[in-house]
């Protein structure tokens, strides 16, 4: 699998912090980049377009972040899901890996934290 | 990141009014820092000596670097050393204070070295062991000590002044707190933090201020307060709120929850019981933190 091969879904309820990582990642090549603001659009989302990696905010409308991703484990057993998360306390990061979380990243998200998660994707294939 | 206090420092201390403080953020933008002030904050020269230097160039047409060597006050490596070091807020504070004849250089060296006697301030400000004199400072200026939750208070303002430092710039003096019920907002951003400790946050800020912070924070120029500018300052409260609640959790053993920001124009927000106000003061304008009971 190569950078452009991978599918990027990003769950943030926050315009700015989609269009941030977003910007990042059609930078260094990523050609597929889906957006869902809210926990019900991101499972519904994820099942339109199955895509490789999820970047999942943990404070989300609608739906928890940790309802979303059961149910979309629900539809697919496989998903990479990376909470990209600002509140990293104990309780969310202990809920998050029970749930099936590939990855914790803590907000601010740092580029090279972005580009390792890819990079283990592509040799994953 | 004590510098930002060096303002209030001045204030406390009477060494400067208000309105003079006022006017010299205001000229921070336009003040260029001269080697005099540079020296002094360095300890390389004394405000006598920098007069002496002073003095002479009025007499002779020479660069004053060059007397301060002549004189044998400074090494050409200091002088190069202070030209090339980045410029801080703090001193370009006391410049625009000095040129506006507010305080005198000995004034400001005796303010300076007083100031970092006092907070034991070095160049490494934000490294973790100066969080202990830097929440002295803050509780110092701010009389939080008062306040219900005086140490939670504490901690969250010390990490706020950080992160405004790490995200957004040090170019800022915060000026004393004040004490609300209601609050008439242009716009406003606010995040409830709930659990153990609960509270009101939110930022407040008229619409240039507002966009200036986005800007800032988005690192790119936004020119008017759209739904982005607002989603940009939501994120910034909830990515400071998010760092907190970490804070509380690894540290205290405290979990927290934060509920969804909320965006407000032209409302007045009202507290039950009261808040504390910090106005900021940035180069594009004032922009509130509020932080009340919930």
């Amino acid at each position: 699998m190569s950078i452009e091969d991978i599918k990027v879904m990003i769950c943030d309820d926050s315009v700015f912090a989609r269009k941030k990582l977003k910007d990042y990642l059609l930078s260094v090549g990523v050609k597929y980049v889906f957006e869902a603001a809210d926990g019900i659009e991101a499972v519904r989302v994820y099942k339109e377009n199955n895509p490789t990696i999820v970047f999942m905010d943990i404070i989300m409308p609608k739906k928890t972040e940790i309802e979303a991703l059961t149910e979309i484990f629900e539809y697919d057993k496989k998903a990479k899901v990376v909470m990209a998360s600002s509140v990293g306390t104990q309780n969310h990061l202990k809920d998050a890996i029970n749930a099936g979380a590939y990855e914790f990243l803590q907000k601010p998200i740092e580029n090279n934290h972005v580009m390792k998660i890819l990079t283990n994707i592509i040799k994953e294939g | 990141m004590y510098t930002q206090f060096f303002g209030n420092f001045l204030l406390n201390n009477k060494l400067v009014s208000t309105a003079q403080l006022s006017e010299a953020i205001e000229l921070k933008k336009s003040t260029r820092l001269k080697l005099g002030v540079l020296a002094i904050n360095a300890g390389y020269m004394t405000s006598e000596q920098v007069e002496n230097v002073h003095n002479m160039q009025q007499r002779v047409d020479k660069r004053i670097g060059d007397i301060a060597v002549e004189l044998g006050y400074m090494t050409e490596a200091q002088i190069d050393e202070l030209l090339s070091a980045q410029k801080t807020g703090y001193l370009l504070l006391g410049q625009a204070l000095v040129d506006k004849g507010y305080m005198t250089n000995a004034q400001f060296e005796a303010a300076i070295k007083d100031y970092k006697a006092r907070y034991k301030m070095s160049d490494s400000d934000l490294s973790n062991e100066q969080t202990d004199s830097m929440k002295a400072l803050i509780n110092e200026f701010y009389h939080f000590d008062t306040a219900e939750n005086a140490g939670v208070l504490i901690e969250y303002v010390t990490l706020l002044f950080k992160n405004i430092v790490r995200f957004i710039g040090d170019d800022f003096t915060p000026l004393e707190a004040a004490i609300v019920s209601n609050f008439q907002c242009s716009n406003l951003v606010s995040q409830i933090i709930t659990g153990a400790y609960s509270a009101m946050t939110a930022f407040e800020a008229n619409n240039a201020a507002f966009t200036g912070f986005a800007s800032r924070f988005a690192a790119e120029e936004m020119t008017s307060d759209d739904d982005f500018t607002n989603a940009t300052v939501s994120e910034f409260l909830n990515l400071h709120n998010g760092l907190f609640t970490v804070n509380m959790s690894n540290e205290n053993e405290t979990e927290l929850e934060l509920t969804p920001q909320v965006f407000e124009k032209d409302t007045i927000f009202t507290f039950e019981g009261s808040a504390f106000c910090i106005p900021l003061v940035f180069p594009f304008g004032t922009v509130n933190f509020i932080i009340g009971s919930n």
